[in-house]
C-alpha cells in the first residue's frame, strides 16, 4: 500500500475543506473495509485519507414519527442488524443487514461507507431503493438530500461533489400494513457479494397489495426500480400465478450486466426466480401452487 | 506521510505507539507488539486469518488500519487463555480436532467468540453462518463446527 496522510477532521466543514484542497488524491474513510482492500489491490492510492469517524452528526440511529429512521452513516451493518428502532420501523432493513458479508464485514463497514462506495454487487442500495430511502450530504456549501435512484449514478459512481460527506440514510415512515423482505441469491454459500438481489416493500391488506416498491440489485450497474412490475401487483390478490406473472415482467424490464460472476442470460432467469419466490413468501403463498415450475 | 501516537489496550495491556498512517492492524500487533498468534493470509478481507477482537468484536486485521484502533482494546489469540488454562474454544479445537495445519485456527478461535457472546448456544448452521467469514482449506469444516458446538455446551454448561 502506498504512503498517505491520515487526517481525523472534527466538522463537517472542515472535513469538506480538506476534501476540497486534496481534490481526487483524498479519499474518505469509514469502516476502511471495503477502501483498504482496494488500495492493497492499488485500485485506488490516494495521498490522503480523511476519516469521517470523529464526526458526531454521522453517529446514531434515531426515529421521529413525522420523519422516520435517521441512520446516521457511520453506523455499522451490525448496528443496522441490531437496532431495536431499525428492527420496529424498517425490519426488512435490519433483515438485509444482517446478511452483508460476513460477521467480520458487518462489525468493520458502515452503511455509509457501502453507499460512498457504490459497488454493483452489495446488499444496502437495493433495499434502500425499495425502502425510498434518501442521503443527506453536507459540505461547506451546506447539506442536500437525494433520493437513492438520484444519488447512485453507475458502476462505483455517485451524485457526491468532491467536496461533500454523507451525513446520514432517511428513511421514511411505512404506511400502516407496509411489509418488506429482500432475497439475496449467492452463487456459491461461499460468496459474500450477491449475484441477484430483490427487494420488495408492500402495503398490503389480506392477500390484496395496495402499493408496491420493488428493487432488482446486483444485477445492473446500480439497483433498478421496477415500476411496471410494481404497477402490476397493486390492486390484486395475490396468488402463486401473480407472482410467476410479476417474476416474468421484471426479467422482461431488466437489463443485467455480463461480468465474471455470471452472464447476462444467467442472471437474467435468477432475477425471475428469485423474485418470483419473493413475492411469494411475502404475501405467505405456496409457490408451486398451480404453476409449472 | 503522517505518523500518529496511538494508545489501546491489547490484551489488557496498554501501548502507547507512535505508527505509520499506512499501518495495517495487523502488521501492528505482528510486527510492533510481536503477537503474532494472529496470522496474515490472504491480506484481502477474504481469509479471516486475521481475526482479531476489537472492543470484544471479530473484525479482520487486514482490512483496518492501526490508527483506527485509537483507544480501542483489541483481543488476540494471545489474550484467550487465563495462564495455563486454556479457553473452552482453544481446549475444544484441540479436543475435537478442528485443526489440520493450524493456520487459520486463531481467526477461527476468534470469530467463535464473537459468535458464541451473541449466540452462546448456536445450532450447527448459526455455526456454519458465524464463522462464514473464515476460511479453511485444510479440515473440510465439519470438525471445526463441531468443536464450537462443544465449547458452546462447555461453556454454558460450566464445566
Amino acid at each position: 500500500m502506498r504512503e498517505f496522510d491520515f487526517a481525523e477532521p472534527r466538522s463537517i466543514e472542515e472535513a469538506s475543506l480538506l476534501l476540497a484542497a486534496h481534490g481526487d488524491d483524498a479519499r474518505i474513510i469509514a469502516g476502511g473495509s471495503a477502501l483498504m482492500l482496494a488500495m492493497r489491490q492499488r485500485m485506488l492510492a490516494p495521498t490522503c485519507l480523511i476519516s469521517v469517524a470523529k464526526l458526531p452528526r454521522l453517529h446514531g440511529i434515531d426515529f421521529d414519527p413525522q420523519k422516520g429512521l435517521r441512520i446516521g452513516a457511520m453506523s455499522r451493518h451490525i448496528d443496522v442488524a441490531r437496532s431495536e428502532l431499525v428492527k420496529t420501523h424498517a425490519p426488512v432493513l435490519a433483515q438485509m443487514a444482517s446478511q452483508v458479508a460476513n460477521p467480520q464485514v458487518r462489525n468493520q463497514g458502515t452503511i455509509g461507507g457501502n453507499l460512498c462506495y457504490a459497488d454493483p454487487s452489495t446488499d444496502p442500495p437495493g433495499c434502500l431503493m425499495a425502502l425510498d430511502a434518501s442521503v443527506v450530504l453536507g459540505s461547506t456549501r451546506g447539506e442536500r438530500v437525494l433520493s437513492m435512484e438520484e444519488f447512485l449514478v453507475d458502476y462505483y459512481t455517485t451524485a457526491m461533489e468532491l467536496d461533500e460527506v454523507l451525513l446520514e440514510i432517511r428513511v421514511p415512515v411505512q404506511a400502516p400494513g407496509t411489509q418488506g423482505t429482500y432475497t439475496r441469491f449467492l452463487r456459491t454459500a461461499a460468496e459474500h457479494r450477491p449475484l441477484v438481489s430483490v427487494a420488495l416493500v408492500v402495503q398490503m391488506e389480506g392477500q390484496t397489495c395496495r402499493q408496491a416498491r420493488l428493487s432488482v440489485g446486483a444485477s445492473t450497474p446500480i439497483p433498478t426500480r421496477l415500476r411496471r412490475a410494481e404497477d402490476w401487483l397493486c390492486g390484486k390478490a395475490v396468488n402463486a400465478e401473480l407472482a410467476a406473472q410479476v417474476a416474468g415482467i421484471v426479467a422482461e424490464d431488466i437489463r443485467p450486466v455480463s461480468d465474471l460472476r455470471g452472464s447476462s442470460e444467467f442472471r437474467r432467469e435468477m432475477v425471475r426466480t428469485v423474485t418470483r419466490r419473493t413475492v411469494a413468501r411475502l404475501f405467505g403463498i405456496d409457490i408451486n401452487e398451480g404453476v409449472a415450475a | 506521510m503522517s505518523t500518529h501516537r496511538i494508545e489501546c489496550q491489547v490484551n489488557g495491556e496498554s501501548h502507547s505507539v507512535e505508527v505509520a498512517s499506512r499501518r495495517l492492524l495487523s502488521d501492528f500487533l505482528r510486527d510492533d507488539l510481536h503477537l503474532t498468534g494472529t496470522k496474515r493470509g490472504c491480506e484481502t478481507g477474504t481469509c479471516g486469518a486475521c481475526s482479531v477482537l476489537l472492543d470484544g468484536e471479530v473484525i479482520k486485521s487486514c482490512l483496518m488500519l492501526a490508527v483506527q484502533a485509537h483507544g480501542r482494546s483489541i483481543t488476540t489469540i494471545e489474550g484467550l487463555a487465563a495462564g495455563e488454562q486454556l479457553h473452552p474454544l482453544q481446549k475444544n479445537f484441540m479436543q475435537c480436532g478442528g485443526l489440520q495445519c493450524g493456520y487459520c485456527t486463531p481467526g477461527f478461535i476468534m470469530a467463535s467468540c464473537d459468535l458464541l457472546k451473541n449466540t452462546p448456544q448456536p445450532s450447527c448452521e448459526e455455526v456454519r453462518h458465524g464463522l462464514s467469514g473464515n476460511l479453511c482449506r485444510c479440515t473440510g469444516y465439519t470438525q471445526i463446527v463441531e468443536s464450537v458446538l462443544h465449547a458452546a455446551q462447555e461453556m454454558h454448561h460450566g464445566n
